[in-house]
C-alpha cells in the first residue's frame, strides 16, 4: 500500500506542477523568441511598462478566481469598473482638491455595492450567475452612460494628483504594481490561511457536503461577488487614472481578458480549485502577448483571436488531462 | 440502566408508500464491534441516517448512555460523539487531507479567523500515524485511493472525538489487502474505547471483526446473536428466511433457440470476462450485491456505456452497439434502474412519456401525429394497468409502482426481442410488483428473452429460468432454476471463491 | 375495472388556458402600447409602427433558435460574434469580386460553420459547459473578424441588396415578412415535429432521453448549427440596413437575444416555454424601445430596463416556486 500512495500522490502533484511549469516554460520560450526578433523587448523600461499594463488585469483576476472557484462567473466587471471609474472621475472633476486616496476609496466602495447586489441576487434568488451578471452588466453600463450624460471626462478635467496615482511610485515601485502586489499578498493569506478563505474552496469543491459541514453557502457566494465588485471598483479608479479618461464604454469586454487569465492560470471552471501563483502566470502571459505582438510586427488586430484560441486550448487541455487521470484511476480498481 | 452506549427502541420510519423501518431495536455495548447485516433494502441505510440525524424517526426512542436523546441534524450527532463513515466517501476532492479531516471544526487562533496550519497538519499526521497510514496530510484528497480516503474519513471521526463510529460497507470497494488494513484499524479504534457499528455484506468481515451481530430483514429487527453462537447457515436463513409466497405466478414458457450471446465482455475498472447466453422465452436473472457491475454490463450491451473487450451476438450475428438507438433498432430494450432520473420525464404527461422512444415511428415523416400517439399511449397504459384518469396526467403525480408501469409501457412500444430489466420492482408496492411480474412472464411466453437484474432473492428464484451471480465485476456462478437455492446464491454473491482469493493475493 | 378506462382525449381547460405566461406578456404588450400612445401623439400610426419593426427585427432571427438552445438548458453567447464574422466575410468577399449572391451564400455558410463548431465542441467536451465554450468562440469569432477587416468598414454593396433591410412588399416591410416565415417554420419545428418533442425531452431530462434512444449529441449539434445559421441571417439584414459592416458590429446582441428568450417565459433551467412567448417579447421590447425613442429617452435607459427585465424574468418564477413550497409547509404543519 505504501508504494502505491507514493506513486499516486506523486502523479497528481506532477499534474498540478506540470501545468504551472508548462506555463512558465511557455512564457520563457515566448520571451526568448520575441527578444530574438526585437531586442527592445527585454529592456528594463519595456518590462516595467508591460507589468504596469498587466497590473489591473491581475488585480481583477484575483476576484474572478474566487468567483470561478465557487462554480460561478462574473460578466459584469467591465461595467462595474466603468461605473466606479466614471463616478470617481466626475467627483474629482467637481472637487479638484480631493485627495486621491479618497477617490480610490470611493471607487472601491461603489464597486463593492455593485458586487454585493449581484451576490444577493445570485445567492438569494437562485438566478444563474451568467444571467444575473449579464443583466447587471447592462444595468451598470447604462448607469455609467446616464451619469456621464454620454460625455467623456478627459485628461485636462482631472487633477494632477489623481492622474498621479498611476504614474507615481511607492518604494521605487510603480503604484499600480505596488497595489497589485499588496492585493496578491493579502489574498494569498486570505484564501490559504483563514477559515473563510478555505470555505470558499469547500463550497466550490462540494456544495452539498459544505452545507452538511455547517458552512453558510449563501454567505460565501455573497462574499465572493462582493470581493469581485470591490476589486473591480478599485480597478476602475486605477484605469481612469492610468488612461486619464473616463468614458461610457471604458473596459468594454475586459471581463473576457480576466476570465482568460484565470483559465490560463489553471483555475478549474467546474469550481473548487485555483491558485494565486497560477493566475499571476496567466495574467503575465496575456500581458506579454499584448506587449510583444506589436514588437514583432504582428498586427494588434490578431490579439483577440489569439487570446480566444489560447483560452479554448487551455480549457480543452485541462479537460483532456483530467480524462487521462480518471482513466488511470480506474486501472487501480481491481476486478 | 447505562449498560449500553447507544440504544434504539421501537424505531419506525415511514416514507411515502414505504415503511423503511418497522419497530426496530438495537443495542450497542461499550467497546464492542457490532455487525449489522441484512439484504439490500433491509433498512440498514435508513437506520444509520436516523442515528446520524439525517432523518428523524416517526416513532421510537434513542438513548445515549442511558439518557434519552434527540438528534435533529448531523451537527447534533457530531456533538454527541457519533460519526459515520459512508460507503461513498463524501469528501472535498480539491482540498488537502488535513482540511478534509478538520472541515467544520478547524483549529483557528483564538479570536481570529486564522487557521493554525502547523497544528492542524501535525494533528492530522498524528491521527493518520495512529491509524497506521503513512501518506502526507498535505496531499490533495482527490489524489488518494478509495481505501486511503476511507482512512481519512476515519481520521475525521477521530478528530471529533467520536465515541460511536458507524462504518457503512467500508470494505465494499477495497481489495483484500486493503481490507486487512481496515480490520486492523477498526480493532485499534475499539481497543481505544470506541464502540463501532460495522455494516457489511461480507461474512468474512463479520467473522474477523465483530463480537455480536444484528440482522434486519424487510425493515424489521430479526435478532441479535454472538458471532460464535450462530452458524453460517443459520445466519443466512435469518437474513433471507422469509417464505417464498406465490406472489410470482411464473407461467411456463417454451424455451427456444439462442437469442443473445455475450462473450468475454470487459471494461477496465467496471467488469471483466462476462459471458452468458439468453434464449427465446427465457428469463435470465442477474443478481449479486449492489455495485457488483450488473448494471454496467447491461448498459454496455444497450449502448449507454462502451465495452473495451469482448463481443455481443444477436441471433448468431455479431453486432456493434454504439448507441441506445442502435440497440433498440436491433430489438434490445433496457428498463433503467432509476425510473425518476433515467426512465421518465417527470414533468411530462404519461402519454408523452410512453411514446417518446417511438415518436419517429408514430409520426408522418417527422410531423407529430397526436391521434396515433394518444391511441398507443391509451392502449399501452391500459395493458400495463396504470392507475390514472387520463394519459394527460403528469408522471410526477403517480406512485412509484405506477411510474414503473409507465416505464415498462415505454419498453413495450418498440419491436423488441431482448428486454433487460434493471431492478424492475425496486421500491414499488406489492400490487404493482405482482403486475410487473405478470407482464414479465407474459413476455417470456410470447418468445421474448428477458434479463432481469434483481437483488431480491425471492423474486430471482421465483421468476428466473437461470440465474447468473456477479461479484466484484465477474460472474461467479450460474444456476439452473431447479438447482438454485437462496443460500448458494448468497454465498456466490458474498464469499470469495478460491480462485479469486488467489488472484487477490497476487 | 377502473383502470381499463383511461381517457385519451384532451379536455379544454379554460383556467389553465388563460393562466399562461404568454397572456401576461400580451397584457404587458398592450399596456406598453397604451402608455406609448398617451406619451406621444405620433406613436399610434400603423405605417410608422410597421417601419419601427424594421429597426429591431434583425436580431429577432437569432431569438428563434436561441429558444431551442435555452430549452436544452444550454446557452450560446457567441451569436453576436458569429453575426460579425459572417457579415465581415461576406463584405470582404464581395469587395474581392465575388458576386453578391455567392457572397450571401458564403455568409450563411460561415455562420452555419461557426454554430456547428460550437455544437461539436460542446458535445465532444461534455465537461466544459456551453458557457465556457461559447465564451471562447465568442472571442475567437470576433477576433477573426478583426483580423480580416482590422478597424475598417466594408460596404458598397449593389443597390438591390439594400432591399433586404429597407424594402417593402405590398406595403409591409420585407424583413417582417421573412421573419414571419421563419417564425412559422421554427414554431412548427418546435411544437409540431418529433425534433421539437425531443428537444423538450432533452431539456427536461437528458439522461432519460438518452435511455429512450434519442441521439442527444446529434440534436444538440443541430440546434447550435441552426443558431449559427440564423446569426448569419441576422448578419444579412443588419448589413443591408447599415449599408456597410465593421468587426465590432452587433456587439451586445447576445444579451438582447437572451433577454427576449428568457422574458418570453423560456426557463433558463430548460425544458419549458413556448416560441410564441419569445416572439411576443421581441415586439414588446422593440415597441418599448421605439416609444421611448419618440420621447427622447436615451438608449442607455433601455439598457438598464433590459438588464433588469432579464434578471426579474428569471427571478420571478423562482420566487413563485418558493412561495408555493412555503404555502405547502404552512398547510401541513
Amino acid at each position: 500500500m505504501a508504494e502505491k500512495v507514493l506513486n499516486k500522490s506523486f502523479n497528481s502533484i506532477n499534474i498540478a506542477k506540470f501545468r504551472e511549469l508548462g506555463l512558465l516554460g511557455f512564457i520563457l520560450l515566448l520571451s526568448i523568441m520575441v527578444q530574438l526578433r526585437n531586442s527592445s523587448f527585454m529592456t528594463l523600461e519595456n518590462i516595467d511598462d508591460m507589468i504596469t499594463n498587466t497590473a489591473i488585469l491581475s488585480i481583477l483576476s484575483v476576484g474572478m478566481m474566487l468567483v470561478i472557484v465557487t462554480r460561478g462567473i462574473d460578466l459584469s466587471i467591465g461595467a462595474t469598473l466603468a461605473l466606479s471609474g466614471m463616478i470617481s472621475a466626475l467627483t474629482v472633476k467637481a472637487n479638484p482638491d480631493l485627495h486621491p486616496l479618497f477617490a480610490i476609496l470611493l471607487g472601491t466602495l461603489i464597486g463593492m455595492a455593485c458586487g454585493a447586489l449581484i451576490g444577493l441576487v445570485i445567492a438569494k434568488t437562485g438566478v444563474p450567475p451568467i444571467i444575473a451578471t449579464l443583466g447587471m452588466m447592462n444595468v451598470f453600463r447604462g448607469l455609467t452612460f446616464m451619469i456621464s450624460g454620454g460625455k467623456w471626462v478627459s485628461a485636462h478635467q482631472m487633477s494632477v494628483s489623481f492622474k498621479g496615482i498611476a504614474t507615481s511610485s511607492i518604494f521605487g515601485i510603480n503604484t499600480l504594481i505596488f497595489i497589485a502586489i499588496v492585493i496578491y499578498v493579502v489574498f494569498y493569506y486570505f484564501i490559504n490561511h483563514t477559515r473563510t478563505g478555505r470555505q470558499i474552496y469547500a463550497v466550490g469543491s462540494n456544495p452539498e457536503s459544505a452545507k452538511i459541514s455547517g458552512i453558510n453557502n449563501e454567505k460565501i457566494l455573497c462574499l465572493v461577488y462582493t470581493i469581485m465588485g470591490a476589486l473591480a471598483g478599485l480597478a476602475g479608479v486605477l484605469w481612469v487614472s492610468k488612461f486619464a479618461s473616463a468614458q461610457g464604454d471604458t473596459a468594454m469586454g475586459f471581463e473576457l481578458n480576466v476570465i482568460a487569465a484565470c483559465v490560463l492560470g489553471g483555475v478549474n471552471i467546474a469550481g473548487g480549485s485555483g491558485k494565486i501563483s497560477g493566475i499571476v502566470l496567466g495574467a503575465l502571459l496575456l500581458g506579454i502577448l499584448n506587449n510583444a505582438l506589436p514588437l514583432i510586427n504582428v498586427s494588434p488586430f490578431w490579439q483577440m483571436a489569439i487570446q480566444g484560441g489560447i483560452i479554448l486550448i487551455a480549457v480543452i487541455t485541462n479537460a483532456l488531462v483530467k480524462r487521462s487521470v480518471d482513466r488511470n484511476n480506474l486501472i487501480w480498481r481491481k476486478i | 440502566m447505562a449498560d449500553f452506549v447507544l440504544e434504539l427502541k421501537g424505531i419506525t420510519k415511514v416514507f411515502p408508500g414505504v415503511k423503511a423501518l418497522d419497530n426496530v431495536h438495537f443495542q450497542l455495548e461499550q467497546g464492542e464491534i457490532h455487525a449489522l447485516m441484512g439484504e439490500n433494502g433491509a433498512g440498514k441505510s435508513t437506520f444509520i441516517k436516523i442515528i446520524t440525524g439525517v432523518y428523524q424517526p416517526d416513532e421510537g426512542e434513542l438513548y445515549l448512555n442511558g439518557h434519552r436523546i434527540e438528534i435533529r441534524n448531523p451537527k447534533d450527532a457530531q456533538k454527541l460523539g457519533i460519526a459515520a463513515i459512508y460507503q461513498h466517501v463524501t469528501c472535498y476532492p480539491d482540498l488537502s487531507v488535513t482540511e478534509n479531516i478538520f472541515i467544520g471544526h478547524e483549529k483557528v487562533q483564538k479570536g481570529t479567523n486564522r487557521i493554525l496550519w502547523k497544528e492542524m497538519h501535525e494533528e492530522a499526521k498524528k491521527l493518520l500515524d495512529q491509524l497506521g497510514a503513512n501518506f502526507d496530510p498535505k496531499v490533495q484528497m482527490g489524489a488518494l485511493s478509495v481505501a486511503q480516503q476511507q482512512i481519512v474519513e476515519i481520521a475525521k471521526a477521530l478528530s471529533t472525538n467520536a465515541k460511536i463510529i458507524i462504518m457503512d460497507e467500508p470494505t465494499a470497494a477495497l481489495t483484500k489487502r486493503e481490507s486487512e488494513e481496515l480490520y486492523r484499524i477498526t480493532e485499534q479504534l475499539r481497543d481505544n474505547g470506541a464502540s463501532i457499528i460495522f455494516i457489511s455484506h461480507r461474512f468474512e468481515d463479520m467473522y474477523r471483526l465483530a463480537g455480536r451481530v444484528t440482522v434486519f430483514r424487510d425493515s424489521k429487527y430479526i435478532g441479535t446473536w454472538g458471532v460464535n453462537e450462530i452458524s453460517n447457515d443459520d445466519l443466512i436463513v435469518a437474513m433471507v428466511g422469509r417464505e417464498i409466497t406465490q406472489l410470482f405466478p411464473k407461467k411456463k414458457a417454451d424455451i427456444g433457440e439462442e437469442l443473445l450471446r455475450v462473450e468475454g465482455l470487459g471494461k477496465t475498472g467496471y467488469f471483466e470476462d462476462i459471458s452468458f447466453t439468453l434464449r427465446k422465452g427465457e428469463i435470465l436473472g442477474l443478481t449479486g450485491l449492489v455495485g457488483a457491475g450488473r448494471t454496467e454490463v447491461c448498459q454496455a450491451i444497450f449502448g449507454i456505456l462502451d465495452y473495451e473487450r469482448g463481443s455481443v451476438h444477436l441471433e448468431g450475428r455479431k453486432v456493434e452497439i454504439d448507441h441506445p438507438q442502435t440497440a433498440m433498432k436491433l430489438g434490445i430494450g433496457y428498463l433503467p434502474e432509476d425510473r425518476q432520473k433515467q426512465g421518465l420525464v417527470l414533468n411530462w404527461e404519461i402519454g408523452r412519456n410512453i411514446t417518446l422512444p417511438v415518436i419517429e415511428k408514430l409520426s408522418n415523416n417527422g410531423w407529430l401525429n397526436d391521434g396515433k400517439e394518444s391511441e398507443m399511449a391509451k392502449n399501452l397504459s391500459e395493458k400495463v394497468q396504470v392507475k390514472a384518469n387520463s394519459i394527460f396526467d403528469h408522471a410526477s403525480l403517480l406512485s412509484g409502482g405506477n411510474q414503473q408501469k409507465v416505464v415498462v409501457a415505454k419498453l413495450l412500444t418498440a419491436d423488441l426481442k431482448v428486454m433487460i430489466l434493471d431492478e424492475p420492482t425496486k421500491g414499488v408496492d406489492v400490487g404493482a410488483k405482482s403486475a410487473i411480474h405478470e407482464i414479465m412472464s407474459d413476455l417470456a411466453c410470447q418468445g421474448y428473452g428477458v434479463i432481469m437484474i434483481s437483488s431480491e432473492m425471492p423474486e430471482v428464484l421465483g421468476m428466473c429460468d437461470r440465474i447468473a451471480v456477479m461479484r466484484e465485476g465477474r460472474i461467479t456462478a450460474t444456476f439452473e432454476r431447479s438447482t438454485a437455492t437462496q443460500e448458494a446464491i448468497l454465498e456466490a454473491a458474498m464469499m470469495r471463491g478460491h480462485a479469486e482469493a488467489e488472484r487477490a493475493a497476487i | 375495472m377502473k383502470e381499463k378506462n383511461i381517457i385519451a382525449k384532451k379536455e379544454f381547460n379554460l383556467k389553465s388556458f388563460f393562466f399562461q405566461w404568454e397572456w401576461m406578456l400580451v397584457l404587458l404588450f398592450v399596456v406598453i402600447n397604451i402608455i406609448n400612445t398617451f406619451l406621444s401623439p405620433y406613436y399610434l400610426d400603423p405605417k410608422k409602427l410597421l417601419d419601427a419593426t424594421m429597426t429591431f427585427l434583425d436580431k429577432a432571427f437569432i431569438v428563434l433558435p436561441m429558444v431551442f438552445v435555452i430549452i436544452l438548458a444550454d446557452i450560446d453567447i457567441s451569436v453576436a460574434s458569429t453575426v460579425a464574422l459572417s457579415a465581415v466575410v461576406m463584405a470582404v468577399s464581395y469587395n474581392l469580386g465575388v458576386p453578391m449572391a455567392l457572397a450571401i451564400i458564403i455568409c450563411l455558410l460561415v455562420g452555419t460553420l461557426c454554430g456547428f463548431l460550437n455544437g461539436l465542441l460542446i458535445v465532444k467536451f461534455k465537461e466544459l459547459s456551453a458557457v465556457i465554450v461559447t465564451l471562447s468562440t465568442m472571442i475567437i469569432y470576433r477576433g477573426i473578424a478583426y483580423i480580416i477587416l482590422e478597424d475598417q468598414a466594408s460596404g458598397k454593396f449593389p443597390a438591390w441588396y439594400k432591399f433586404l433591410g429597407w424594402g417593402y412588399v405590398g406595403g409591409i416591410p420585407f424583413i417582417l415578412i421573412v421573419f414571419a416565415v421563419f417564425a412559422v417554420v421554427f414554431g412548427l419545428l418546435l411544437h409540431k415535429t418529433t425534433f421539437g418533442r425531443r428537444v423538450y425531452a432533452m431539456g427536461n431530462n437528458i439522461t432519460a432521453s438518452r435511455f429512450s434512444g434519442i441521439q442527444v449529441d446529434k440534436i444538440k449539434v443541430i440546434v447550435f448549427t441552426l443558431t449559427g445559421f440564423m446569426s448569419a441571417v441576422t448578419a444579412l439584414f443588419l448589413t443591408s440596413r447599415m449599408g456597410s459592416t465593421r468587426p465590432n458590429v452587433a456587439s451586445g446582441y447576445e444579451l438582447d437575444v437572451i433577454a427576449m428568450v428568457v422574458l418570453g417565459g423560456i426557463s433558463s433551467t430548460g425544458g419549458k416555454g413556448k416560441l410564441t412567448g419569445a416572439i411576443i417579447s421581441i415586439f414588446l421590447i422593440g415597441f418599448l424601445r421605439y416609444g421611448l425613442g419618440l420621447k427622447n429617452v436615451p438608449a442607455q435607459a433601455l439598457l438598464i430596463i433590459i438588464g433588469l427585465l432579464l434578471i426579474f424574468a428569471v427571478m420571478i418564477p423562482n420566487l413563485k416556486f418558493n412561495f408555493k413550497k412555503w404555502g405547502k409547509v404552512q398547510k401541513t404543519s
